[in-house]
């Protein structure tokens, strides 16, 4: 019991904030051990059982074929273009959608008016499964990038306005009286205040916003496309080649993770100021 | 210097909130509004700073320049994003707000080489007295203290109620203080109104006639606590001698 808790306070220091200092470097390093030990023995036994036939290799090739599969796109110079034209447009979107959270989730969280009229029609838009746009999308824009970055628009859109909203309409009456002893205006009030106020609510949002992005790029690619990790997970499927669907797969979640590793520090460098466990010392 | 006539502000059909309130302040003095909870205490400050505008009768104040009141809660209060310096900082012009003028009012609440800490980082003393420089700053010619020393253990208050003198020494602000405190009041305050009822009025009015700095728990001023409780305790009296 004793040895958990503090494997568990060893996962908790091993957080980005302490990159900084050359101990918090070593936990990280320790943090990072620990965690690796499962998929380090996964893939031994994944290998050992591909190589001896116990895994049929036209279904789940071996680690090192995946590989080897990556090595061979990165040298023959295609690995490059469907990673750009996938992360250019999961930014794309992602940035589409949050920037139109923002203003609308502003509006909707600051003015009561606003939000009775605007509320209603987006709480019933975002019970539409995202994916249920993709046909009309084609229908309205064609098969080209704009479909596929609206979609993705579309999905990031939602985390990040119910937050804003959430984060805004949260913020704590006291502080707001603060503000008003000083006469500040509505303006000042919100960018002194209220904004800040907001601000962790509006990080989370973006955050899960990226996540969803990430998820529509793949069903935007899917749905028709020329480049990109997406339209490689269709050849790989039409070609009978498991190592490139695995293989387009593992890059998603090394670039999912390391979007949303920057988020997290850009995170981290903001909300220095929150009273939080992962703030203290 | 600040003119109060008939104020009123209720709540629920006149049964809470105060009426009838009817105040002069004289620049320079520290008033003390005491009473036991729900006597609309607290609302008249919020009346009188101005988040309350919903009140009937009117207040007048003289010399009325831009920043006229500064006010002081029972919790600090502070923005949690920003350090105390620009906490301190944070009721002034934008032109003025990132000049040094913070630190005459840091120094003066004691708190010299703590500028970059976060409110987080604070003690609830610190925290509050942070508060005090951040209330000081803009030099408003009233300071509204809404019980500003109740949330925080006996000593610290102690020593913030000390501070809140030395400063009133210095800078001669005028004052009102709401507490439910008796020695706060007595120790602190020239004029004491004892509010009471729902809605709240004025009951009593007590000049404490004592130079500042006193001496806690002198001969007259505990005379004075007799009184003041016997004053508050009156129905609880009458109640028990008809049994």
């Amino acid at each position: 019991m004793i040895s958990e808790t503090h494997k568990w306070k060893v996962a908790q220091r091993a957080s980005p904030q302490k990159l900084s200092s050359s101990r918090g470097f070593f936990q990280i390093g320790k943090g990072v051990l620990i965690g690796s030990i499962l998929p380090i023995i996964l893939l031994v036994i994944w290998e050992i059982a591909a190589r001896t036939g116990l895994l049929a290799a036209h279904l789940l090739p071996a680690p090192t074929i995946i590989l080897e599969k990556i090595i061979s796109m990165y040298q023959d110079g295609s690995l490059f273009g469907h990673i750009s034209i996938t992360l250019t447009r999961v930014f794309l979107g992602f940035a589409i959608g949050t920037v139109a959270a923002v203003v609308i989730g502003a509006i909707v969280g600051y003015a009561k008016t606003a939000e009775r009229l605007l509320d209603p029609l987006f709480q019933a838009i975002r019970s539409i499964p995202s994916l249920a746009w993709v046909p009309l999308f084609i229908l309205w824009m064609g098969i080209g990038e704009p479909s596929k970055i609206s979609l993705i628009a579309v999905g990031v859109f939602f985390p990040v306005y119910l937050n804003i909203v959430a984060g805004i309409q949260g913020v704590d009456r006291k502080l707001i009286e603060v503000g008003r002893i000083y006469q500040l205006s509505p303006y000042q009030l919100t960018k002194r205040i209220i904004l800040p106020a907001a601000l962790p609510s509006f990080i989370t949002g973006m955050r899960s916003g990226l996540g969803l992005g990430w998820m529509f790029v793949v069903a935007a690619e899917l749905m028709g496309a020329s480049e990109g990790l997406g339209y490689l997970l269709v050849v790989g499927q039409n070609t009978y080649s498991p190592d490139t669907v695995i293989a387009s797969i593992l890059l998603f979640a090394v670039l999912g993770k390391i979007t949303d590793a920057v988020l997290k520090w850009i995170e981290h460098r903001s909300l220095k100021w929150q009273d939080s466990i992962t703030n203290q010392g | 210097m600040l003119k109060v006539k008939r104020l009123k502000r209720t709540f629920n059909q006149d049964t809470a909130g105060f009426q009838d309130i009817n105040l002069s302040v004289k620049e320079g003095e520290i008033i003390g509004i005491l009473g036991t909870s729900g006597c609309g205490k607290s609302t008249l400050l919020r009346v009188l700073s101005g988040l309350d505008q919903q009140y009937e009768g009117t207040i007048s104040i003289e010399n009325g320049s831009n920043n006229q009141i500064g006010m002081m809660f029972q919790e600090p209060r502070l923005l949690p994003w920003l350090s105390v310096k620009k906490n301190i900082s944070f009721g002034l012009e934008k032109e003025e707000r990132n000049t040094e003028k913070y630190k005459t009012y840091l120094d003066l609440v004691g708190l010299t080489g703590f500028e970059n800490h976060f409110p987080k980082d604070l003690s609830g003393g610190m925290a509050q007295r942070t508060a005090i420089a951040r209330a000081l700053i803009t030099e408003p010619e009233i300071l509204l203290l809404d019980e500003p020393f109740s949330a925080l253990d006996a000593f610290t208050k102690m020593q913030l109620q000390d501070l809140l003198l030395s400063i009133w020494q210095k800078k001669k602000t005028t004052m009102i203080l709401v507490t439910h405190d008796i020695d706060e009041a007595l120790y602190l305050c020239d004029r004491i109104f004892i509010l009471k009822g729902q809605p709240g009025e004025v009951y009593s009015e007590i000049a404490v006639e004592k130079e500042k700095p006193r001496t806690r728990g002198d001969g007259y001023l505990s005379k004075l606590k007799a009184h003041i409780l016997h004053l508050l305790n009156v129905e609880k009296k009458a109640a028990g001698e008809q049994q």
